[in-house]
């Protein structure tokens, strides 16, 4: 076994950073954590995560401008990037492709939700 | 509980309290998006965990709590107070919620429809510009209405997905696992009782670490010194930590008051601002929670009586709105904790009356008293200002509730207040409770702790050697460095066994302004000791603030140098008076006088610090040279000064002469008799046009007349105030102080030197002057003073033209270098000390002296280029 993969949970709610490092733990990730999007880009710029959930509404660096920032930093190799977002406005998740998100995902969400995520992206085998 | 759940009441609850501060932010500036922002993320952030935890009925009300901010945001609704009130009855609503949540386990069943369709109705109230027109009873049932069609065409975010959240965070649970985080995280939360607990081990490992010093004090050399000392820095280090660990920023204990302030503007119909200033300064967490209380008290009571309605200020000739300051700082081991507004003052007469009418102090004894004193009677147990008990501040917690809480933890609370100005209550705290540096010393064969914090320095006196103690009319003194210094004596003070005059230290101790002396026979080490409150048995004594247990196992008494401070230079003076102005005036800057008496019957009194020696001369080897007298004294000769013209020099006997000293100058004012020391606060009645005096005083409870020693300074020395560019003309000097008598102890000196001066109460008095078109030669400013204090007034000064190129004095009873700095920083030439009086001429007129040239010098430079 090589390790299991890295993934970054970035929100600045302490519960939901525990709801979602408790799932992705359950699927075999070592998981970070980051409150702003300025700790996450700290982040990163000491270990790759493979896998990066990021909240869209934060303090000191919201979701989208981190996004841009993890994608100007070329990260190899590439994490994948999913938003999440109360705000499902066409609008928004379409500013968010564009900026470099990988998939996006409406909060709340639960389990099976994000593992459907994950398998879609390739991240985890089916259980 | 499901510590999840406990996460998320922690975070709701911290997140509700930076809702409160932020909204009244916002209320004041609503065109700042960064707030709204920050406003809306904070309300998002609490609906999108509801969801999470399916927590529908929180959900629903955060919903529409974010639903309105985000037409605030969106520019689509105009803020109002009533709007902020509102979202402000959301978040309590929010917080009686979480408090059912956490009693419960869960969500209790309720109905939440009224508050949120009050808030939907205002929400929605934008589309129908004026919804408050129809008849009143139709509105609710227009607003509900417009609620559910509002609900039913957004997407119920909050609702649905709550049912499966739920299942997820259940579902989930057992999947934890063990596992170390490698989040990089920069803080963890600690449980408090944890953090307790390491403090008392800690505590017991100082214990432990002084046991073993004091056996290896005893021994040789021996193998365990070196791991010993190491020991010794470890646990040093360790206490650091934990102390440290301990601490929270002030902040925390403020965070309620804004919201507090803003309800109670809203409900008086007042205008306030809430300034915070050192929110960030760090102070123990047990400390901080001891003060909450008294804070929110003090706050409440400058917002309730102190500030006035804008009507009554715009009379008064005051900006509409009234201003509260809170500012934190710390210094020499303490927290200053200020609380300043600038609203009607105290108002005297009324604390007068009342005083009378509760029977705490008589009509004759309330008359002798000065302004200030007077005011101190709030503190008394079953004083209340309030005639009638409002509902913000009546709610029987008096100030001496909040004196006794302050003082309990080690701290002193100053007031002071001028009327129509406002008031300042200046707090002073210790930075934690649980271990001091304190010296042990003996007395009678018992040992007692000092904390070091108030410890100046230690003198060792015997009869023989220059330092001895000596008695005026039975009160000890000691002559330290042309200083005299009122004493107590452990012994006398707690009524332990009367030794052989066997007292051989001097441990000279600062509280407050106050400098005094306390006789000890020994002194051992300086130890860290740790506090132990006094037993419930002792706690109605005076002068311990607690016990400990020292190294060899042996518990002993901590003094408490607040209460010896009131009993330095107090003891034998009239009881009765002495004793009601000593409860009175305790908490207020006091001073130690000498009385005595000259010409007639009447006392005079001087404040002892500026006396150097007192002495009994030969009247013999007094001489009389060509009208004036002088003496040998110390190889010099000394000139002496009759305090009344009519003095009648007697040809034997004795002379008692006060000394006043400066460098190498001396002089001594020949008076007919010294009867006393005494301790009390400076309260002088100005009214005397007699030279040398300045006015009439009450000191411990005798009518005194306070005498200008600077008139005595001019007859002495006529070249004492001397000042060298003499030339220059009519110069005028300004003097800003708010201190009376300091203003008339300065301006004598000034006018004694040919200066003629102008005097202001304040910076804003001082600025008027500038208005008016005044120009001076120098100002002397106090530092700190109501209303404008003299940083200010040097940034004002060297921010104009007009007064920008005048020499600026500082003259402080604070200089510690930090208060030099600041004062160098904000424009000031020089910055003097008041705190040494005596030497005060001198300085003063070399600072002038040294202002003027630079100035002149500068002058100089720019007409040659």
């Amino acid at each position: 076994m090589i390790g299991r993969p890295l993934c970054l949970v970035v929100d600045d709610s302490r519960v939901i950073r525990r709801i979602a490092a408790d799932i992705l733990r359950g699927f075999g990730f070592q998981v970070g954590e980051a409150e702003h999007g300025r700790a996450a880009v700290e982040f990163c710029r000491r270990a790759v995560p493979a896998f990066v959930l990021l909240d869209w509404n934060m303090p000191e660096m919201d979701g989208i401008t981190c996004l841009r920032a993890l994608r100007s930093m070329k990260l190899e190799p590439r994490p994948v990037v999913v938003m999440c977002t109360t705000e499902n406005g066409l609008t928004k998740i379409r500013e968010a492709l564009e900026s470099g998100a990988d998939e996006y995902i409406m909060k709340p969400y639960d389990r099976d939700v994000l593992l459907a995520k994950l398998e879609q992206l390739g991240l985890t085998e089916p259980a | 509980m499901d510590d999840l759940l406990q996460e998320f009441l922690a975070e709701t609850t911290e997140s509700l309290a930076v809702l409160d501060v932020e909204l009244v932010r916002f209320e004041r500036e609503p065109a700042d998006a960064t707030i709204l922002g920050n406003i809306f993320r904070l309300m998002h952030t609490i609906k999108g965990t509801c969801g999470f935890l399916g927590l529908p009925r929180l959900g629903s009300v955060a919903h529409a709590g974010e639903n309105i901010l985000g037409k605030f945001r969106d520019g689509e609704l105009p803020v109002t107070p009533q709007a902020v009130s509102l979202i402000l009855k959301a978040i309590d609503h929010i917080r009686a919620l979480l408090a059912e949540l956490a009693a419960q386990g869960c969500e209790p069943p309720g109905d939440d429809t009224a508050v949120i369709a009050e808030i939907d109705g205002l929400a929605a109230g934008t589309a129908a510009p004026e919804p408050a027109l129809p008849a009143e009873d139709s509105f609710p049932v227009a607003a509900e209405l417009l609620a559910e069609v509002a609900r039913a065409i957004e997407v119920p975010s909050q609702a649905a997905p709550a049912e499966p959240a739920r299942a997820a965070a259940r579902a989930e649970a057992p999947a934890k696992t063990p596992e170390t985080k490698d989040a990089p995280a920069s803080s963890i939360r600690v449980n408090v009782d944890v953090i307790e607990n390491l403090m008392t081990l800690i505590s017991e490992l100082v214990l432990t670490r002084n046991q073993l010093l004091q056996m290896q004090r005893s021994q040789k050399d021996n193998e365990f010194k070196v791991p010993l000392q190491r020991l010794s820095h470890i646990t040093s280090d360790l206490q650091d930590g934990v102390t440290r660990l301990r601490m929270q920023p002030i902040g925390n204990a403020w965070n309620k008051l804004p919201r507090i302030v803003r309800d109670l503007a809203v409900e008086t119909g007042k205008k306030i601002e809430l300034v915070m200033q050192g929110a960030e300064t760090e102070l123990d967490r047990q400390i901080l929670e001891m003060i909450k209380d008294p804070l929110t008290h003090m706050v409440r009571n400058s917002a309730d009586h102190g500030i006035e309605n804008p009507a009554q200020r715009l009379a008064a000739g005051k900006p509409e709105g009234g201003t509260i300051t809170l500012d934190a700082y710390h210094e020499s081991g303490h927290i200053f904790i200020r609380i300043a507004d600038d609203g009607r003052g105290l108002d005297v007469n009324r604390i007068r009356a009342k005083a009378i009418a509760n029977g705490l102090a008589t009509e004759t004894a309330l008359a002798a008293m000065g302004e200030q004193q007077i005011l101190q009677f709030i503190f008394r147990p079953g004083f209340s200002t309030a005639e009638k008990v409002t509902s913000v501040s009546g709610r029987g917690v008096g100030m001496d509730v909040v004196r006794t809480n302050i003082e309990r933890i080690g701290g002193t609370i100053e007031l002071s207040s001028s009327a129509g100005h406002g008031t300042t209550v200046l707090i002073k705290i210790p930075l934690t409770l649980a271990i001091v540096s304190a010296l042990i010393v003996e007395t009678a064969r018992q040992r007692f702790a000092i904390p070091q914090l108030n410890i100046i320095e230690l003198v060792g006196v015997s009869d023989r050697s220059d330092a001895r103690i000596e008695t005026i009319n039975t009160s000890p003194v000691l002559r330290l460095r042309d200083r005299l210094l009122p004493l107590v004596s452990l012994r006398g003070l707690l009524g332990l066994e009367p030794g052989p005059g066997q007292d051989r230290f001097v441990v000279v101790a600062q509280v407050g302004a106050n400098r005094f002396g306390i006789i000890v026979d020994r002194v051992f080490d300086a130890e860290e000791i740790v506090v132990k409150p006094v037993a419930p048995l002792l706690r109605g004594t005076r002068f311990y603030a607690g016990n400990t247990i020292l190294g060899d196992g042996s518990v002993i008494m901590i003094l408490d140098p607040n209460d010896l401070s009131g009993a330095a230079g107090q003891i034998d003076t009239d009881q009765a008076a002495g004793a009601a102005l000593a409860a009175s005036s305790q908490v207020e800057a006091q001073s130690s006088f000498l009385l005595f008496r000259a010409g007639d019957r009447e006392l005079k009194a001087i404040p002892l610090e500026l006396v150097s020696r007192i002495e009994s001369l030969d009247a013999a080897s007094i001489e009389h040279v060509g009208g004036r007298q002088v003496v040998q004294y110390r190889q010099h000769l000394m000139p002496l000064v009759p305090f009344h013209d009519g003095h009648a020099w007697k040809a034997n006997g004795q002379q008692d002469v006060l000394v006043f000293s400066d460098k190498d100058r001396r002089m001594g004012l020949a008076v007919d008799e010294v009867v006393d020391i005494v301790r009390d606060r400076m309260a002088v009645e100005l009214s005397s046009s007699r030279p040398g005096l300045l006015g009439s005083a009450v000191i411990a409870g005798k009518a005194a007349d306070i005498v200008d020693v600077g008139h005595f300074l001019g007859l002495a020395f006529t070249d004492w105030f001397e000042l060298s560019s003499r030339r220059a003309g009519i110069r005028r000097a300004l003097v800003v102080d708010d201190s009376a008598f300091f203003r008339s102890l300065v301006v004598p000196l000034l006018a004694a030197a040919d200066w003629q001066v102008t005097t202001a109460a304040d910076g804003a008095e001082a600025l008027r002057l500038r208005e008016d078109g005044q120009r001076f030669d120098v100002i002397i400013s106090d530092i700190e003073m109501p209303n404008l204090d003299g940083l200010a007034l040097a940034s004002a000064i060297r921010g104009d033209a007009r007064w920008g190129g005048t020499p600026l004095i500082a003259l402080s009873s604070r200089d510690d270098e930090r208060d030099r700095e600041a004062g160098r920083e904000a424009g000031f030439d020089d910055y003097l000390a008041k705190t040494d009086q005596a030497g005060l001429p001198d300085t003063l007129a070399r600072a002038i002296r040294a202002a003027l040239a630079a100035r002149q010098a500068n002058d100089n430079l720019r007409r040659a280029s």
